[in-house]
């Protein structure tokens, strides 16, 4: 190697060292930013990094009032699971729970006060404060109070239950005005009617599936979207396998099967609409048989001589020898129960069905019996609730209210009736009559893009509240709901908001409504309540109950005394046995299938679209995600020369629908099925224009005794529209092909 | 062995090193071409997968493996021309090989490294492919022995390596031939490249001797390399995968391909390179015939697995035999029988294996076939497992179809490069069929 | 000699386990599932599943650790539908854990098929082999449309693209589980203190899940039951999740 002489080495060691240098500054110049474990300097209160807590409250996912635990890291939701210790759900929950976490951390939240500032429902909106907000409102609101005018204020709400129930009527009546209703598609109204006229009961009764030994299902998806989901599931486990050597037996009555079809042993597609009178029918033969040992037998016998099993079976379309067969085992099982929902409880005949259906749980002695129907006492608080739902009728008599211009300002919380009522109705056009409509939800579903002005409410998660489940568990029992994360974005839980309207509206409101916020309200009832049933020997104080009370979210009476259960009248349950004759909008011939939407598991009535793990759950039945579809009989789908993914006309007399068909092998061939849940023109990124909503051509007959809206009576008409859609499915081949894959010996391929 | 007469020591010489010292326009346009359709079919498709994910294939949860696999066992089955070319007619002393045997083993090398890309293709995260290597690591952990991937990667590694030993020590006296006729910086390098070979008794004595070694220990590579790559399906319990016959049917396989596309090579070399003194009738017959053989043996052993599938009777078997038969992709599967078992029948009559022109599209139909072979095995045997509900369906998508171009561009680009930096017949062994000219010629 | 034959028998143990500590096992009473799909949702919740989106499902490219199965029996009238839920099934002579070539899936001490995340490579050899296609591969990078991302489980990898996953019995609870049983005392984890997500949620009790290596836990128990059967056990994948059949009555 050459020598280097003195300058390269220098002027080597200066290059070097320059570099060096350079690098260095360059590597300090762009250091990341420490990342800290811990963000704050100063620990926050609640929570310890790290540390899991759980805090106990009630899911608001569909109006059964499960009781879950939610578990909370560094202030953020991460879990929902059941509440170990809640009556209802006993530390289980169903998929639309566990979404829950979907609803509060949802990226279409209403983040703050909205004005409208186009045409209404044209969505488009402005932030206002809250001031501003509450200001309009509350000045509205009271010059009409000043006026003798509060009449015109109408104040509409989902099921809401508990107290603040009792916060909305309160403030209503205070206002003067007696039009607070709730609407919800689900509301079980028939059932309700059916049991007030067979049992003369007011409340909700609860069904003891668990018990059962024999369970008959007129329609009621029990274990998919029927009243209970999740305490129903578990009182089926029961059913099957938790008693040793007693395996119960379940049958269902559908023209499609449903979950809890797909679970029963049996499977019985009689014709659509005539589920009562196969009621009746497997009655008749009960007392005929001599299954029933009851002193009335005789007036059954006249009562129920019209539905000899001869007869029935040549309506129904179910063979004699099953009606007989399903008497025999009715009746002479330990413990028979017959439940009824769906479409039974659908149709023009609903009440008259149930009543029937109801019939059959007399003779099989099960009132207030193990196994059998329990009459639930009046509810801990609230015991009214129920009345206040508006059905179809209340609907139709808001909607000719608002027609006429008797409404000046309306409320609506937590309901979607531009969705949720069929389209001939006219809600929303009515709606235009309304000079101020207020929104108060968390999301922009359609009925919220209507309003003027939208007040978002917080979450069930961020928000104060509680609830008396429906139906009761036999026992009286209270659920605290209570936030488990602070307030995400610059919303009011929905009592916060009434109270704040109080205030603002003035007079005697603010002084009979004198809380500041739910969670005062609520303490205070529940101290009434506590102070009302008096220690029972109990030292407890109020404020150890309370915590107690919060820790378990929940307070009940195991084994309490229900106090008189309703003992029918023969006579009069007999004198309810009404024909349940069905009709149907349509004419056969040019309206050749029923209509039978049915509420899915996924999105019950439409209220989990904007969630997007039920959007990706797969349909339980069909497996199809982020769509809809028309279920066809495979023999019907041939005869139509109709494939799968071709898309329909389905059309009722009221409207129609075009929607991707799918080949379903377990449904009555003059039947068709579409979900009811996607088809929203709103309501966020997951749900809007995804798929059609059923209830929109749903035609507006109405139950004979109820007037309820009878979504299963509509009869509607097929037509290729030649193009063709991708149902996306995550099904393959759905038989198993001689595989052993469902057991060593599996006889069916 | 050669058509047109016998040509002298100094024409062999001037001939085959021409290709090497004067390139003219032409070529480097198709240079240009074949590398533009590889930068653009090939590696940009890759990036943009490499950045979005290997969900940009067609690939789902039904068919994890797709074309990526399939082109991989498809170079890898061209592989095998060289090592049967060179190795095994080598140790049985067939004298048409001579003059195609050095462009055969740069296809085989050429084909290892473009099945290696695949590899790298199809990995998930490929920028962890090091860790299937069992080099020392922070984390103190060995890659799994029990995987056949691990033993492709052993197998191919080795291939590869033995290989490029192979095929350069037979080139060893060659590069003396172009250290001797060139100039300058091309003297330099290649003087470098042949060791300083002199062409004594000794040296080539030593040449033979470790030539017919690594000939010997190249044979077993060989079939071990694609038995072993046929064992990343046959040890899975996948039906219609997990065969015995898998490990024959895919060396039998390999080898077919590899000698079709030895008659493709050959052909190309002919037509562009002005070889048709070297690479004649014989040459022609002769793999021809081979060609023949393989296939009858290929037909075989496909009656056989379809026999033993339908033998066996379980719902699994016959299922994926079905599917394969009869579904959606029958079409590919009969146009893989053929190609690859009815058109090669062909060969049996003289007229059609003397003509150049119709063995080329015989050739390059078998390798079509070999193809669509590796493909049916990959889609058709993946969607239908074991559960029918979990059944689905796989489609390659644009940037698969895109990649698989993409991968003969790059094969094209690679011998290009190759012919020009070696002698692409191998110059001393063709001398060594000549007859010795008479002193006075 | 001797030591080199048993060396060979524990190297073709799975594992290299000759006992498991604890041996993770699961039924599933079919003839208590209803197919309602909690599990799932459950699962999704709590191992970061991702929201792949429409275009993915349409794809086949959805990710769900546990998934119900759908099979149709019969024709119109007498057709029947039946659920069979399918996981991993931790299987003992897993096929899938000879086939990665980085040992990214092995089977640990306590008879779980484990994923390693940052190990895999993506070869997706192991998806190939598994008979059950319980394995799901990342496809994309997925991610959460703000806030989405705040529900996350900080005990659970979020995992990026390239990389294979499947159900791991909540081995962060079981993690958890251990951890606090050592500090209670170092004991054992007790019966039922180890609950995955999807047994924890399953409405009808259908899925119990325990050590069975304990004789006194509740799946042993359920093990015992002549209705047992293991999914595609002609395979001998031994797999750890024993199914009860349904009651046709």
């Amino acid at each position: 190697m050459s020598k280097i002489s003195r300058r390269d080495l220098l002027q080597y060691i200066g290059a070097g060292g320059i570099g060096v240098v350079g690098g260095v500054l360059y590597g300090e110049s762009v250091q990341q930013n420490v990342e800290l474990l811990i963000p704050q300097v100063v620990p926050p209160e609640d929570y310890s990094p790290g540390v899991a807590t759980w805090y106990n409250t009630v899911c608001n996912q569909c109006p059964a009032g499960c009781g879950i635990s939610v578990r909370i890291r560094e202030g953020k939701a991460k879990k929902i699971e059941g509440n170990p210790v809640h009556p209802v759900s006993q530390g289980r929950t169903c998929a639309r729970g566990q979404a829950g976490l979907n609803a509060l951390y949802n990226p279409d939240r209403i983040r703050t006060p909205l004005q409208n500032v186009g045409q209404r429902g044209s969505g488009n909106f402005e932030e206002i404060s809250w001031d501003e907000a509450l200001t309009t409102v509350g000045s509205r609101i009271g010059r009409l109070k000043i006026d003798n005018e509060a009449s015109r204020v109408r104040l509409l709400c989902g099921r809401v239950r508990g107290h603040l129930d009792e916060l909305f009527l309160q403030f209503m009546n205070l206002l003067g005005s007696d039009h607070y209703q709730q609407y919800d598609f689900t509301y079980p109204s028939a059932l309700m009617a059916a049991n007030k006229m067979s049992f003369g009961t007011d409340v909700l009764p609860y069904y003891d599936i668990r018990n059962a030994v024999f369970l008959l299902s007129f329609g009621a998806d029990y274990l998919g979207t029927w009243i209970s989901p999740v305490h129903h599931s578990l009182a089926y486990g029961h059913l099957r396998q938790g008693r040793e050597g007693r395996r119960g037996k379940t049958i269902q009555i559908e023209p499609r099967m449903s979950l809890s079809g797909a679970a029963a042993d049996e499977w019985i597609a009689a014709r659509p609409g005539t589920e009562g009178l196969l009621a009746l029918g497997i009655a008749h033969a009960l007392v005929s048989e001599g299954h029933y040992h009851g002193s009335d037998r005789d007036e059954w016998s006249k009562a129920l001589q019209a539905y000899s099993p001869s007869l029935v079976s040549a309506e129904t379309d179910v063979s004699e020898d099953k009606i007989l067969q399903l008497a025999r085992e009715f009746g002479t099982s330990t413990a028979s129960l017959a439940i009824a929902g769906g479409a039974t409880a659908a149709g023009t005949n609903a009440v008259a069905s149930i009543v029937a259906v109801n019939a059959l749980n007399y003779l099989a002695g099960n009132l207030s019996q193990p196994g059998g129907i329990i009459f639930n006492p009046d509810p801990a608080f609230s015991a009214t609730a129920g009345s206040r739902q508006a059905g179809f009728q209340g609907m139709l008599d808001l909607i000719g209210a608002m027609k006429a211009g008797d409404v000046d300002v309306l409320l609506v919380h937590d309901t979607n009736p531009v969705f949720a009522l069929p389209d001939n109705v006219g809600f929303r056009q009515a709606m235009q009559n309304v000079p101020l409509i207020i929104a108060l939800s968390s999301f922009r579903d359609e009925t919220t893009e209507m309003a003027d002005l939208i007040l978002p409410t917080s979450t069930y998660l961020e928000s104060w509240g509680d609830d008396v489940p429906d139906p009761g568990v036999g026992f009286p029992v209270a659920s605290i709901s209570q936030p488990v994360v602070a307030t995400l974005y610059d919303t009011l839980p929905v009592g916060d908001i009434v109270l704040s309207l109080a205030r603002q509206i003035g007079g005697e409101l603010p002084i009979h409504m004198r809380w500041g916020t739910m969670e005062e309200f609520i303490k205070e009832r529940w101290r009434e309540e506590y102070d009302q049933r008096g220690s029972e020997g109990e030292e407890q104080e109020f404020e150890a109950f309370w915590q107690a009370a919060l820790e378990a979210g929940v307070w009940g009476q195991p084994g309490a005394v229900a106090g008189d259960q309703p003992v029918p009248l023969s006579s009069s349950m007999i004198a309810s046995i009404a024909d349940p004759v069905s009709k149907f909008a349509g004419d056969e011939s040019d309206y050749p299938f029923v209509l039978h939407p049915y509420l899915t598991a996924t999105f019950l009535d439409g209220r989990g679209a904007n969630l997007p793990w039920l959007q990706e759950m797969p349909d339980p039945m069909t497996s199809v995600v982020y769509g809809s579809w028309v279920e066809l009989n495979p023999v019907t789908a041939d005869e139509l020369g109709i494939r799968e993914g071709d898309v329909l006309d389905v059309e009722s007399p009221a409207g129609s629908v075009r929607v991707p068909a799918l080949i379903f092998p377990a449904i009555r061939p003059g039947v068709v099925a579409i979900p009811v849940g996607q088809g929203h023109a709103a309501y966020g990124r997951y749900a809007r224009d995804r798929g059609v909503n059923p209830i929109h051509i749903v035609a507006t007959l109405i139950d004979d005794q109820s007037g309820d809206l009878a979504w299963a009576a509509t009869r509607v008409k097929l037509r290729a529209t030649g193009e063709r859609l991708q149902i996306i499915k995550t099904d393959g081949v759905t038989r198993t092909l001689g595989r052993q894959i469902l057991g060593p010996e599996n006889d069916h391929a | 062995m050669f058509d047109h007469g016998q040509p002298s020591y100094a024409e062999v010489n001037k001939d085959v090193l021409s290709v090497m010292l004067e390139t003219g326009p032409k070529y480097w346009m198709l240079l240009g071409t074949t590398m533009s359709v590889a930068g653009i079919c090939f590696f940009m498709p890759w990036i943009y997968q490499l950045f979005v994910g290997v969900g940009a294939a067609g690939m789902n949860r039904n068919a994890v493996w797709g074309s990526y696999l399939s082109n991989f066992i498809f170079w890898i089955g061209l592989s095998h021309s060289g090592t049967l070319l060179s190795a095994v007619l080598h140790i049985t002393n067939s004298p048409w090989r001579k003059a195609i045997y050095r462009s055969a083993e740069a296809m085989t090398l050429f084909s290892l490294m473009t099945a290696a890309m695949f590899v790298m293709v199809h990995l998930g995260r490929v920028w962890f492919v090091h860790w299937s290597f069992p080099i020392p690591n922070q984390m103190g952990l060995w890659p799994n022995f029990r995987s056949p991937l691990m033993f492709d990667v052993m197998a191919i590694t080795t291939y590869l390596t033995a290989s490029s030993i192979f095929i350069y020590m037979g080139s060893v006296p060659d590069f003396a031939a172009v250290r001797d006729a060139s100039t300058g910086l091309r003297r330099r390098l290649y003087t470098i490249f042949s060791f300083g070979w002199r062409g004594t008794a000794r040296e080539w004595h030593t040449l033979g001797w470790a030539y017919t070694f690594f000939a010997i220990f190249v044979i077993p590579l060989a079939v071990s390399v694609h038995s072993i790559v046929s064992w990343d399906f046959a040890l899975s319990i996948v039906p219609g995968l997990h065969h015995t016959i898998f490990a024959p049917y895919f060396v039998c396989g390999a080898i077919f391909s590899g000698t079709a596309g030895i008659v493709t090579v050959m052909y190309c070399l002919r037509k562009f390179l002005n070889f048709e003194r070297y690479i004649g009738q014989v040459h022609l017959d002769s793999l021809g015939k081979l060609l023949i053989t393989l296939s009858l043996i290929w037909s075989y052993i496909n009656i056989l697995e379809l026999f033993s599938s339908w033998y066996g009777g379980t719902s699994f078997e016959l299922e994926a035999l079905q599917f394969k038969l009869t579904g959606f992709y029958a079409p590919l599967y009969w146009e893989m029988i053929l190609f690859c078992a009815f058109v090669p029948l062909l060969i049996l009559f003289k007229k059609i294996r003397w003509s150049w022109n119709k063995m080329l599209v015989i050739s390059i139909l078998i390798n079509v076939g070999m193809l669509t072979e590796r493909f049916i095995i990959v889609a058709t045997s993946q969607p239908r497992k074991f559960l029918p509900d979990a059944f689905g369906f796989y489609f390659p998508s644009w940037i698969e179809l895109s990649i698989t171009v993409g991968a003969f561009a790059i094969f094209a680009t690679l011998f290009l490069i190759f012919i020009k930096w070696v002698p692409a017949i191998s110059i001393y062994e063709v001398k060594e069929t000549l007859k010795p000219l008479r002193r006075d010629a | 000699m001797s030591t080199f034959v048993e060396k060979l028998r524990q190297y073709r143990k799975p594992g290299y386990y000759d006992k498991f500590d604890y041996h993770w096992t699961m039924t599933i009473d079919l003839d208590r599932c209803t197919g309602c799909e909690a599990c799932m949702v459950a699962c999704q919740a709590e191992n970061n599943l991702p929201i792949v989106g429409e275009k993915r499902f349409a794809e086949n490219r959805e990710i769900k650790w546990i998934r119900i199965e759908r099979y149709w029996e019969g024709e119109y009238p007498d057709v029947k539908m039946r659920f069979i839920p399918m996981l991993c099934q931790h299987c003992d002579d897993a096929p899938c854990e000879t086939a990665c070539p980085v040992f990214a899936t092995y089977h640990n001490q306590d008879g779980l098929n484990t994923q390693i995340y940052n190990r895999c490579i993506g070869t997706r050899t192991c998806a190939v082999y598994c008979p059950y296609e319980v394995r799901y591969f990342n496809w994309f990078t997925y991610t959460w449309d703000e806030p989405l991302e705040q529900q996350l489980n900080p005990d659970v990898t979020v995992r990026e693209k390239g990389v294979m996953e499947k159900c791991t019995f909540c081995i962060q609870r079981i993690r958890i589980a251990k951890d606090n049983a050592k500090d209670d005392d170092r004991r054992r984890v007790r019966d039922g203190e180890v609950v995955p997500a999807c047994v924890q949620s399953c409405p009808t009790e259908a899925l119990v899940f325990g050590n069975s290596n304990d004789p006194e836990a509740k799946v042993s128990k359920m093990m015992k039951n002549p209705r047992g059967y293991k999914v595609l056990e002609e395979l001998n994948t031994t797999p750890s999740i024993v199914y009860l059949t349904k009651v046709h009555s």
